[in-house]
């Protein structure tokens, strides 16, 4: 048998790679903007656009599906034609998933600061976005499938092993999770309520974590952590048990994102022990790489390739442990819903998957242009100041989120809080906002050096677009050679589409454990008669909450601890959620909690502080929503959103939608005439009035205040 | 060196101190903010000076140290090793590394695009801290959805509340602090309005205004009154709050001490006509037998 020549496709590689370092710069000069919105909120420039709770979307979906997504791409092109020794199966798949992934990204880029939202967090892109992605996603996977068939290895290496479980996890988590029913072009509400809605959210957001940050650079790591050192990798055996077991794993340790809420007890308590046991399998893969450069440690002092993933790998290793300490109850308690939460991702995002992507690149563009890295003296600089970018940002936050976790839950020995209002404890944290906003400026100065570095190597180099290679073609019926080839395992290597559907049903055990109970048992979210639906204004002034993403900041949920129900009053019950599409329990707190906010105020003060927060809360960092004031409501959308509600199983009487604007009118109305009591005035038609609506209603149905006139 | 570092870590913890420090606290918020600014600004800025000196001695130990021999060095370090072993074997065990020598035989004879494989063992350790957080997992859903011993959050919450309850009722019994709306009285002491005058900044003015002329909120210095102008009706107002008018309940932010401050302070800027008071609202109300009376019972 002749060997085979055939080309490898490096232009497809170098295309994701120029598109990994954009959206970098730009998914991170955002994220420097929101980051100094939370010290100085006249940074959100004054207009909506450019307002906190629409662009902190735009800077989590570009760091994650831009920049670590285009990089995912890159690796995985690169590394998948050698490992199997094969040219990918389709150019033009190759091409249409290119463009097809930039073009969502850029429809995010448009339709997130416009305020198309769903409001679910790493998933806020509305229907016709999820559409395009899933089919994106599928042209990958035929791509990557394709190649694997005519592929010229017989074997699959761990790398691909982790592509497989990536591509077929994120396939079912983001079709679940995107199950929605339209109500316009680009607005609609999801499937789920309340509760089964948080559930499958968390049980998501935790997952793409898990499998679009961790499972495909881990497989990244395993083709260029010893290509880069030229060392063997440490152990097979390691490999094999550490895969099978964070896949395993992983998948059912979502709900540690909804402890102490009103999410069933069993399913807190799954969340937490395999949280626990998550430990080991994820630093099987830190271990499994910083394992492979025994004997190469002299390297990493001269290599700054390798020293980028020494503390990429560190990084990993620590928000894996920090983690499951952070999913124990007892931390939870401290730490959830503080800055606290903000540092521990931002460890794994800038250190793992930032530190990795750097590596990849400087490691990969002077191989495919043929050349010599431009100046290793800048990439050097882009190391330290990266690292010192880290520490200047993770090291203010735990502080932060400490500082605030502990001074929200003190009390007096009176037996009050010590700190009643909120605003007391943010005003303590500023300073540490300011300094991670120093520490993310310095973390995107790095960035932008190696930009500057990669071009100039692209200049003096000349991409190698078809890149020659050999190898024999695989025979028609395998043959054992060694002993080792009939170990269980190496079989299924053998096996691709065998592999893909273990991985599958491994992924689907804790997914149907977990939420098929919580969606179909109804003793799991107990109904209140007292909890009745949105009234049309309210409706539309909760849209108007969710388009400005007021979730990103205020959570809806209010915890069973004293420090809580003292504060906002009594807790959250899950039958409070049910006409609930989506949820908004929120994951921060930057501001107070609002599921109690009904009642507590007048509309006059909401009034005022819409127009400017800190006319009635002095020093607040909550920017002005004064475009409320101007903004005309609109009503054409009414009765879609009341159809669309009862087709959800809301209980909007039959022929409700043609009587909805009249009422609408009338609660306005109301809301108006109350405003111009206390001489505020203002149109009823306007959308400040609906949010007001909402506001007034929010936690009011199970609601009991004493009163000075009923007590 | 070692002065340092206590001293290091003294101006840490004083850092972290503001969020326990005690109310009455000498130094105010905002100069904490800056004292805490301040202390990570130099602990991060001396942490890179040691970084970098750090760095720099160990090039030039390696330098010194290496030099000429590095090749030799490296040979002879492997040598010794291996018969270092059975020193200390246990740690040896729980590490599970193979000697570099033995790498060779525990190579498979997998080779990806030049990748190779060794079949090194898992490490006893790693597989330890498997087995244990399983142990854990099981013996935690068994505590708390098994046997019932531990609390889940709802019994939790009962059991926090009520050794609070216990600690306030306790605390409150010895000091002076139990006043209510039936037990408070009228004062013109100056420290009570002080207080209460503080009280009202924080927490009043942002509607009834700095001078309690009323902006969202009534009118706090004429003589006309929407719940009574009693100074137990005012006690009884800015405790429980009147929801349909917006004016929250307070007893949870304020002391009983607190309420009757301000309640005082209110009464004590009656007739001050502000500028921009609003219009009266409520009814008429006046002090039957005004500060002479109260002041005869003080």
């Amino acid at each position: 048998m002749q060997p085979e020549k055939f080309y490898y496709d490096n232009k497809i590689v170098r295309n994701f790679g120029i598109a990994t370092i954009v959206w970098g710069i730009i998914g991170m000069t955002v994220g420097l903007l929101v980051a100094m919105q939370l010290f100085k909120p006249g940074m959100n420039m004054g207009n909506q656009y450019t307002t906190f709770g629409r662009i902190r979307p735009l800077h989590t979906n570009a760091v994650i599906f831009a920049f670590v997504g285009n990089a995912i791409f890159m690796g995985v092109y690169y590394s998948l034609q050698r490992l199997l020794k094969a040219r990918m199966f389709s150019d033009a798949l190759s091409k249409i998933h290119f463009w097809g992934w930039q073009l969502i990204i850029v429809a995010a880029a448009i339709t997130l600061p416009l305020g198309f939202t769903t409001s679910h967090e790493y998933a806020e892109l509305e229907w016709p976005i999820d559409i395009a992605i899933t089919l994106i996603w599928v042209v990958f996977g035929i791509n990557m499938f394709g190649t694997i068939i005519k592929r010229r290895e017989r074997h699959l290496y761990v790398a691909i092993w982790f592509y497989i479980a990536t591509f077929v996890t994120i396939a079912v988590l983001h079709i679940v999770n995107s199950f929605e029913l339209p109500i316009s072009a680009l607005k609609s509400y999801y499937l789920y309520a309340g509760v089964q809605d948080a559930l499958v959210q968390w049980w998501y957001g935790h997952n793409a974590v898990a499998f679009f940050l961790t499972t495909p650079y881990l497989g990244m790591m395993y083709y260029f952590l010893p290509k880069m050192a030229n060392r063997p990798v440490y152990s097979y055996k390691l490999s094999i048990l550490h895969f099978w077991a964070l896949i395993f794993i992983y998948i059912w340790a979502g709900p540690h994102h909804l402890l102490y809420t009103t999410l069933p007890g069993w399913a807190q308590s799954l969340g937490i022990v395999f949280s626990i046991m998550l430990i080991a399998p994820s630093w099987g893969g830190m271990i499994n790489g910083l394992l492979t450069l025994r004997g190469a440690w002299d390297k990493v002092r001269d290599d700054v390739v390798l020293k980028f993933m020494v503390v990429g790998l560190t990084a990993y290793g620590m928000a894996t442990f920090e983690g499951p300490m952070l999913s124990l109850k007892q931390v939870n308690a401290i730490g959830h819903f503080t800055d606290w939460i903000v540092a521990h991702v931002h460890v794994g995002a800038l250190g793992w998957n930032g530190f990795l992507t750097f590596a990849i690149l400087y490691w990969l563009i002077p191989r495919i242009y043929r050349t010599q890295l431009y100046s290793k003296k800048l990439a050097s600089f882009h190391f330290w100041i990266g690292t010192l970018g880290i520490l200047f940002y993770a090291v203010p936050m735990y502080w932060a989120g400490f500082t605030q976790g502990l001074m929200l839950k003190e009390f007096t020995p009176e037996g009050i809080l010590k700190y009643p209002t909120f605003l007391e404890t943010t005003l303590r944290i500023i300073p540490m906002h300011v300094m991670r906003a120093v520490g993310g400026g310095l973390y995107l100065l790095g960035v932008i050096a190696m930009a500057y570095n990669l071009a100039k190597t692209m200049a003096i180099g000349k991409l190698v677009a078809q890149e020659p290679a050999e190898a024999m073609p695989l025979e028609k019926v395998f043959v054992a050679h060694n002993e080792g080839d009939n170990f269980w395992h190496r079989v299924l290597e053998r096996r691709p589409i065998q592999l893909m559907v273990l991985s599958l049903l491994v992924i689907l055990i804790g997914s149907i454990i977990e939420l098929i109970p919580t969606m179909t048992i109804s003793s799991n979210v107990p109904t209140i008669a007292s909890v009745k639906p949105y009234t049309p204004l309210e409706l539309q002034g909760r849209d108007i909450y969710i388009r400005e993403g007021c979730v990103n900041c205020h959570s809806q949920t209010v915890r069973p601890f004293r420090s809580e129900t003292e504060r906002y009053g009594e807790y959250s019950k899950a039958g409070e959620f049910v006409y609930d599409h989506p949820f908004l329990w929120g994951s921060k707190r930057t501001g107070p909690d609002l599921q109690r906010e009904g009642g507590k105020y007048s509309n006059a003060w909401h009034y005022n502080h819409m127009l400017d927060p800190r006319l009635m809360s002095p020093g607040s960092i909550m920017p002005n929503y004064d475009w409320l004031i101007n903004q005309k409501l609109d009503t054409t959308t009414t009765a879609a959103k009341i159809n669309a509600m009862r087709t959800l199983g809301v209980p909007y009487a039959n022929g409700y939608e043609k009587l909805a604007n009249t009422e609408l009118d009338k609660q306005a109305q109301g809301i108006a005439d109350n405003l111009a009591k206390d001489k505020i005035k203002v149109q009823c038609d306007r959308e400040i009035v609906a949010l007001i609506a909402y506001l007034q209603r929010l936690g009011t149905d199970i609601k009991v205040t004493k009163t000075a006139n009923n007590n | 060196m070692k002065k340092i570092l206590t001293a290091f870590l003294l101006i840490t913890a004083l850092g972290t101190a503001p969020a326990m420090a005690a109310d009455d606290s000498l130094i105010p918020v905002d100069m904490m903010n800056y004292i805490g600014y301040g202390v990570i600004m130099l602990m991060l800025i001396l942490f890179v000076i040691t970084m970098l000196v750090l760095l720099r001695t160990f090039k030039i130990l390696t330098r010194l140290l290496m030099g000429a021999e590095a090749k030799n060095a490296a040979a002879e370090v492997e040598a010794e090793v291996i018969p270092a072993q059975p020193k200390n074997s246990l740690v040896n065990k729980l590490l599970s590394l193979r000697p570099m020598a033995e790498e060779e035989s525990l190579l498979t004879e997998h080779d990806f695009d030049g990748i190779k494989e060794l079949n090194n063992p898992t490490p006893a350790w790693f597989m330890g801290l498997f087995y244990i957080t399983i142990v854990f997992a099981v013996g935690y859903l068994l505590v708390y959805h098994v046997f019932g011993v531990g609390q889940l959050q709802y019994e939790e919450y009962q059991t926090e509340m009520s050794i609070a309850n216990k600690e306030k009722e306790a605390f409150l019994a010895k000091s002076a602090n139990r006043v209510d709306e039936n037990t408070v009285t009228l004062s013109s002491d100056g420290a009570v309005l002080q207080s209460g005058a503080a009280v009202f900044k924080t927490y009043c003015a942002a509607c009834h205004g700095e001078h309690g002329q009323g902006i969202v909120g009534p009118n706090l210095t004429d003589e006309y009154w929407l719940h009574g102008g009693k100074i137990n009706d005012l006690f009884k107002t800015i405790k429980y709050g009147v929801q349909a008018k917006g004016m929250p309940n307070w007893e949870k932010q304020l002391t009983p001490k607190q309420i009757a401050d301000v309640a005082n302070y209110i009464k004590s800027i009656y007739g001050t006509h502000p500028a921009g008071a609003k219009e009266p609202q409520g009814d008429e109300y006046k002090e039957a037998a005004t500060s002479t009376a109260n002041t005869a019972s003080l």
